[in-house]
Order: C-alpha cells, then sequence, then structure tokens
C-alpha cells in the first residue's frame, strides 16, 4: 500500500502538467491521471522498477490523451479549426520520438530555475503560470500595455529554456570532462 | 530580416515581434482568428520553427510549483473509488476485505451526514449510495448480504438490527436475507413493500425505468403493492410493474440472467431498446442519446461478460444490429439508425 502511496505522490504533479499540455482540460486530466493509476494499481505494474514504471506512467497518460483528443468531437466550430491545427501538429510531434520536460525533468528542478531567471521574468511565470492570471490581468496589475507583456512572457520563456538547456550542457560538459581526465 | 510589405507574407523570423506576442497570446492570452492562421503557417513553414514553437510551449506547460494539496485529494479520491468498485476476486483477498469495510464506512459516514427525513419522528437514517458505473456488496447487521447495483440507494434506519429489519431500496439489490421467522425482512420501494424470513431475490426498481419488479431465487416473498393488492411470489417467478399502464404481472422468471449483473455479466433478454440504453448509461457511467423511432421499436438480447468499455459495447451492437454511434465528447456518446 504505501509503494502505491510512494509512487503516486511522487508522479501525480508531472502526470497531471503532462496530461493537461495535450488535453488543456483540468478535470479531465485530473481524470486521465486517476485512470492510469488505476490500471498499475489492478495491473500490479507496481513491480516494474523505477525507470520502466515512469516510462509506463508518461506513456499510458500520453496515450490516454492522444485517444480522448481522436474521439472528442473538439471542432464543431471552424473558429477553432486553427488551433486544432497546432494541437495535431504537437501530437505529431511528440509521437515523433521528441520528450517533453516535464517527463524528462524533475519539477523541483524547473522550479529552482524558474526562481533563477531575472526579476522581470520570473515575475510574469510566477503571475501567469502560478497565479493563473491571463496576459490582459498582468498587464492591468502591472499597469503595463499587453504588449509588453506579451513580450516579457516570450522573454521568460525563452530564458527559462536556456536555462534549463545549459544545466543539460553543463552536466555533459562534465561528464566529458570525467571521461577525459 | 524582416518581411513586412504585404500581411500575406509569413513571418520567417521569429525575432519579429509579431511572432513573440502571437506565441505569448497563444499560451495566455486570445488570439483572432488571423492570427491563428499566421502562427499555424509560421509553425508550418519550417522544423526551425516547429521545435521553437513547441520547445517554448514545453517550457510553458512545465511551469508549475504543483501542489502537494491537490495530490492528497487525488490520492483520498483514488483510494475512495477503489472501495467502491465491485471486487470480482474471492472475498479471502485482503483488498476485498478493506474494500467492502471501507464500503460500509464510507456507507455510515453519508449516513450520519445526510440526515432525511423519513416522514416519520426524527429516527436517524443511514443511506448507502452505489454510483452509476459501479456496484457494491454491503453486509447489513443482521448478516444480510446485499449487492447493489449502479445508481442505486438503499436506505435504513439507524436502529437496523436483527429486530427490526426494515429497509428502503430505490434502484436494483440483490438481497441475500438471513433466515429468521421471528423477525421478518422488509424492502421497501415506492411502489411495493416485499416481506421475507429468509431468501434470495433480486428488486429493481429505478425511477426512471418503465418496468420494475422483483424476481425470486430461492425462497418465498411475499409483495404489498401501494394499492393494496398481494401477491405471493415462489423460486423462479418473476413480478413485474408496468408504471405506464399501472399492472401487476406474474410470469416466469429466468433468475439466472436478472442475477447476472452480480457477477459483472451484464445479460439482457428482450428489452425494449430505451431500457437498453438506460442500463448501459447506468453500468459504464455514460450519457447515451438516440434518434430514429425504428430504434425504438426494436427488442433486444444479448450478453457482456466483463467487457471493459464501452467502446467494446456499442462496436459489438453496431456489428449486430442496425445501428451506429459516434463519440460526441468525453463520456457521451451518440446512437443512430443504420440498416446493415
Amino acid at each position: 500500500m504505501s509503494d502505491f502511496d510512494h509512487i503516486f505522490r511522487k508522479y501525480h504533479n508531472s502526470l497531471y502538467l503532462y496530461a493537461n499540455k495535450f488535453v488543456r482540460n483540468e478535470s479531465i486530466s485530473l481524470d486521465i491521471v486517476q485512470d492510469v493509476f488505476a490500471s498499475i494499481w489492478e495491473k500490479g505494474k507496481l513491480e516494474l522498477h523505477d525507470e520502466h514504471l515512469k516510462a509506463y506512467l508518461f506513456n499510458a497518460v500520453k496515450n490516454s490523451c492522444f485517444n480522448y483528443l481522436k474521439h472528442e468531437r473538439v471542432v464543431q466550430d471552424h473558429q477553432q479549426r486553427h488551433i486544432e491545427r497546432i494541437m495535431q501538429l504537437e501530437q505529431k510531434y511528440y509521437k515523433s520520438g521528441e520528450q517533453s520536460l516535464i517527463e524528462k525533468e524533475n519539477l523541483d528542478k524547473i522550479y529552482k530555475a524558474i526562481n533563477a531567471l531575472s526579476v522581470i521574468n520570473r515575475e510574469v511565470i510566477e503571475l501567469s503560470r502560478f497565479e493563473g492570471l491571463r496576459n490582459k490581468e498582468i498587464a492591468k496589475k502591472l499597469k503595463l500595455p499587453v504588449r509588453t507583456v506579451e513580450t516579457r512572457l516570450f522573454r521568460a520563456l525563452s530564458e527559462l529554456k536556456e536555462k534549463l538547456s545549459k544545466n543539460n550542457l553543463r552536466i555533459l560538459l562534465n561528464i566529458c570532462a570525467l571521461i577525459k581526465s | 530580416m524582416l518581411v513586412v510589405n504585404d500581411e500575406n507574407l509569413i513571418m520567417t523570423t521569429v525575432n519579429s515581434s509579431e511572432i513573440q506576442q502571437m506565441i505569448s497570446r497563444y499560451l495566455n492570452g486570445d488570439l483572432s482568428r488571423t492570427e491563428q492562421e499566421k502562427l499555424v503557417n509560421w509553425i508550418k513553414d519550417s522544423p526551425k520553427n516547429q521545435r521553437l514553437f513547441f520547445e517554448l510551449k514545453d517550457v510553458w506547460d512545465a511551469s508549475h510549483k504543483g501542489s502537494n494539496e491537490k495530490v492528497n485529494e487525488q490520492l483520498l479520491k483514488f483510494y475512495r473509488k477503489q472501495a467502491t468498485q465491485k471486487r470480482t476476486k474471492s472475498i479471502s483477498s485482503w483488498k476485498s476485505v478493506i474494500a467492502v469495510a471501507a464500503i460500509l464506512v464510507f456507507g455510515l459516514v453519508i449516513g450520519s451526514v445526510m440526515q432525511m427525513q423519513f416522514g416519520q419522528d426524527n429516527s436517524q437514517l443511514e443511506s448507502f449510495y452505489v454510483p452509476k458505473g459501479s456496484r457494491s456488496e454491503v453486509t447489513l447487521a443482521d448478516g444480510t448480504k446485499v449487492n447493489l447495483n449502479s445508481n442505486s440507494y438503499l436506505k435504513f434506519d439507524t436502529h437496523f438490527s436483527k429486530n427490526n429489519r426494515i429497509v428502503h431500496l430505490e434502484g436494483e439489490a440483490y438481497f441475500e436475507v438471513k433466515s429468521d421467522k421471528n423477525h421478518p425482512f422488509t424492502v421497501q420501494t415506492n411502489n411495493f413493500d416485499i416481506v421475507v424470513t429468509g431468501t434470495k431475490f433480486n428488486v429493481s426498481n429505478y425511477h426512471d425505468d418503465q418496468l420494475i419488479g422483483a424476481t425470486l431465487a430461492e425462497g418465498k416473498i411475499e409483495l404489498f403493492t401501494d394499492d393494496h393488492q398481494q401477491f405471493e411470489i415462489k423460486p423462479g417467478e418473476k413480478i413485474s410493474l408496468d408504471r405506464k399502464t399501472n399492472h401487476y404481472e406474474l410470469n416466469d422468471a429466468d433468475v439466472e440472467s436478472e442475477t447476472a449483473w452480480i457477477d459483472n455479466e451484464f445479460i439482457f433478454k428482450e428489452i425494449p431498446f430505451p431500457d437498453l440504453i438506460k442500463r448501459l448509461e447506468r453500468w459504464y457511467d455514460v450519457r447515451i442519446s438516440y434518434s430514429g423511432n425504428e430504434l425504438n421499436e426494436m427488442m433486444y438480447s444479448g450478453s457482456f461478460k466483463n467487457q471493459e468499455t464501452i467502446w467494446q459495447v456499442l462496436d459489438a451492437l453496431k456489428l449486430t444490429s442496425p445501428i451506429d454511434y459516434e463519440k460526441i465528447s468525453f463520456r457521451k456518446f451518440e446512437l443512430n439508425y443504420k440498416p446493415m
């Protein structure tokens, strides 16, 4: 029992974020994650070791999401046509083997990287992602034009992306250095 | 390197603040339809654009501090869900024992929270509800075992005991009543009461069903109706009430099919289409809408053993009857008539 608890607590946040990335709907994402955990509870996949279990969980969530999106008649409305196209492209992107940061990285590491951003950039990430404010609301709060907020968000995400890939690069360089010596 | 002249020209570089703003708007703002189209075209324009867009979106998706509160809440929800699901393994499995215990605790907690007046004095009422898509087994204080089907309520007085055996049922349940000739067991429903001393029988009275009634497996039951009729049922017999005509009928029953739901087998014999739909909705916790009078006229028979998903059932129906289906949204389906 405590094994299951431990696994649930370890992966829930990431799996939820991962599902929401594709499905963009909180309650459905939570449902999908619940179902995936139910499948390991029932099928007894708890004997799988860390990396295998993790891969199983993320794959199961991804497949459930793609399945849900395939069967869901999202686009009745022509206005959504382009949005759906982007979602399709995204699915193709990840089906071709790309991995999300959510799967690759420890969420703590990402959180630390956010804390290490420049003040302005960190602020816009916190307001948008942690407090859930939309761009217009952030603009109002900071008394800035919306376009400025939009540009800041873009820059913040770029800085964060750079930080996270730098981490990997640094580790890689260290490994190379170790091997060489 | 900016190409600016014509609105229709694709922005090929991400240094364009327009693209940057559109990406931000896609993620956390409002993107107009024209902008959406521009963005899609920009993404499709080169693999480099595609990679950049999806990497940035991924950083956005991953930026979150996570909530322990939510995890705890979800973990609790997970265990509750597991506890209310029917265990198909033998009762000797420790999981089942805990599940049944959890059910009783859960049921009693609900009972004490929902203090319903039952039309009498201030006696407290315990109630136990099995949601759609689930089935549960409960053992009452007198040793009577009750199997409850999806979307069913079982209510009983706090003072239920072996000397005071009255329960109220809405929905469907299979009772294995502990024998006691001196203290009859009563199942009350909105249309009739059943009184027994020790028997095995199935009661079905969903409020949205046209046909309701009881089927007897073993023993003897006496049925008292609201309009003062009385029926004595023998094993292998079934009494049904047609709510439309208000007419009671006593027939021979196929007890095995009527009670197969207890073993997670979904069996139906010559039932009208609307009833089949309602049963599927309860069993799988889905919503099914349909149009076409042809469908209403048809009678259905079939059996699904341990079919795990509504998909399998609908696919089977599609193969064997003039039905086609479409998923409308999460847990919602639409059926239509399609000649074979």
